[in-house]
């Protein structure tokens, strides 16, 4: 997983190369503009920006204990939006039994209809494309009697695309590039938040692992001193009833 | 381009679409995530977060059932927030919507809690919409503009910028975290190593003891 996290990762940090190179040649079209057109520019780019503000919504991963099943509720404002998130299961000491079992995840839409399902997964990242605007309900199940705690991130991304370039044509293509290099940004930053979970939950194990390695040992020491005193009080005992019947 | 911008028309519809748009921004529904409370017991969130990290949180209650009717009776909740040590930092009895604000001083887990208040019939399905931001997201933005008087796309690209910053700050985190967990690992491969040479050294040991103390115990009864 190690080496597929860092390939995902340069991919991450090429397109972002990519992106800051095509907006930096838009950057430099802009400024060499002239002044008078500028100010004009600047005017309509304040309300584009703000505009641009309202349209990207961003969380932080929270960690909810799931008993049996737990949902969470969130808003999808465009048809057509890309909703991408992690979720990572952060467990709890488990001391005696020997893996992670895992969680099922169910995305329903606002009619009702089931868009993305992961089952017995311990941690994973999802994406989909929002086919309508309105309520989506992420559910997580979890299958066993064990409350497990389970840290996620949801992240409703959209780009205005041809669509609304079109419909209004004050809205410029560099505005679409800052989108576009905004979401590059926001899925590094889901990158990091899921490797801070994958960190954790190793960190847990590591913990488990270090606490079992050394009671398991003095535990097997005492096992042996035990057993074999156990041998020495049983072969006194044949030897003590009596010597004279009892020859061995 | 937009040199052909010389008319006033354009910017109101401007002026109007952006109206439209912040107008749902203010919408409880439109940012936050909603999380179902039952009926009895409390609801909790939490989320691990360093030192010197500014949060900023706002809740309200929604009810799910009818979301866009606004009836007389609103449900009450209460809501409480823990610091990783178990100190209070926030917590509010009947209300309907709050917003807490602080820079944390520990690093930890930090645990949000919401319950009903005793007082509702229960029937309809009441959700708490929270919109928890942490660290950049929750950076204000406008008064960096005003200080500044900056606007429009250098705003945005001042955005991007602290976005990328807060990137550089995690990978580092994340490096430093790595490392520690490469110490105990480690340390925890060396252990199993060793213990389980001692654990070869103990049956050996234990064998001889048995060993002697039976040649004695035979030698005693006369019978070797």
């Amino acid at each position: 997983m190690k080496s597929q996290g860092k390939n995902g990762f340069s991919m991450f940090t090429d397109l972002l190369i990519h992106r800051l190179k095509s907006i930096g040649g838009e950057v430099n079209r802009v400024l060499k503009m002239e002044r008078g057109e500028r100010k004009r520019c600047l005017k309509i780019y304040v309300l584009l920006g703000l505009l641009l503000f309202s349209f990207v919504r961003n969380l932080s991963a929270l960690s909810v204990t799931v008993n049996d099943e737990e949902c969470v509720y969130e808003y999808v404002l465009y048809e057509g939006d890309s909703v991408s998130g992690n979720f990572v299961v952060v467990d709890h000491d488990i001391f005696w039994s020997s893996d992670h079992p895992g969680i099922d995840l169910t995305v329903t839409s606002p009619g009702g209809n089931t868009v993305y399902t992961l089952k017995g997964t311990a941690g994973e990242k999802f994406e989909f494309k929002a086919p309508r605007s309105g309520m989506y309900k992420f559910c997580f199940h979890n299958p066993y009697s064990t409350p497990e705690t389970v840290s996620f991130y949801i992240h409703v991304g959209h780009i205005p695309n041809e669509h609304d370039l079109a419909k209004d044509e004050h809205l410029d293509p560099i505005n679409v590039k800052i989108a576009e290099l905004r979401e590059a940004l926001e899925s590094v930053t889901a990158e990091q938040k899921y490797l801070k979970a994958r960190d954790t939950r190793h960190r847990h194990t590591n913990e488990s692992t270090r606490k079992r390695v050394i009671l398991y040992t003095i535990g097997e020491y005492i096992l042996l001193a035990l057993a074999s005193s156990l041998q020495v009080v049983y072969i006194r005992r044949l030897f003590s009833k009596s010597v004279g019947y009892n020859r061995v | 381009m937009a040199g052909s911008v010389s008319s006033r028309n354009p910017a109101v519809v401007l002026w109007l679409v952006l109206i439209c748009c912040w107008t749902s921004h203010l919408l409880p529904i439109a940012q936050a995530i909603w999380l179902s409370l039952p009926s009895s017991g409390t609801k909790c969130v939490s989320e691990e977060i360093q030192n010197n990290v500014v949060i900023l949180a706002d809740y309200s209650v929604i009810d799910v059932v009818n979301v866009d009717e606004h009836p007389d009776v609103i449900p009450t909740i209460s809501a409480t927030v823990t610091s990783p040590y178990g100190n209070n930092l926030h917590h509010q009895e009947n209300v309907t919507r709050g917003q807490f604000a602080f820079t944390t001083s520990e690093a930890g887990s930090y645990l949000a809690c919401f319950w009903l208040d005793g007082n509702h019939q229960g029937g309809t399905r009441i959700a708490v919409s929270l919109d928890w931001r942490i660290g950049i997201s929750a950076k204000d933005w406008e008064s960096v503009a005003r200080k500044e008087k900056i606007e429009g796309v250098e705003l945005e690209l001042r955005k991007l910028e602290g976005a990328v910053q807060s990137i550089h700050e995690n990978l580092n985190y994340l490096k430093n975290r790595e490392a520690e967990m490469r110490e105990v690992s480690e340390t925890t491969n060396a252990r199993v190593a060793r213990f389980s040479i001692m654990s070869l050294g103990v049956c050996i040991v234990v064998s001889i003891l048995q060993l002697l103390y039976l040649k004695r115990f035979f030698r005693k009864k006369k019978l070797i």
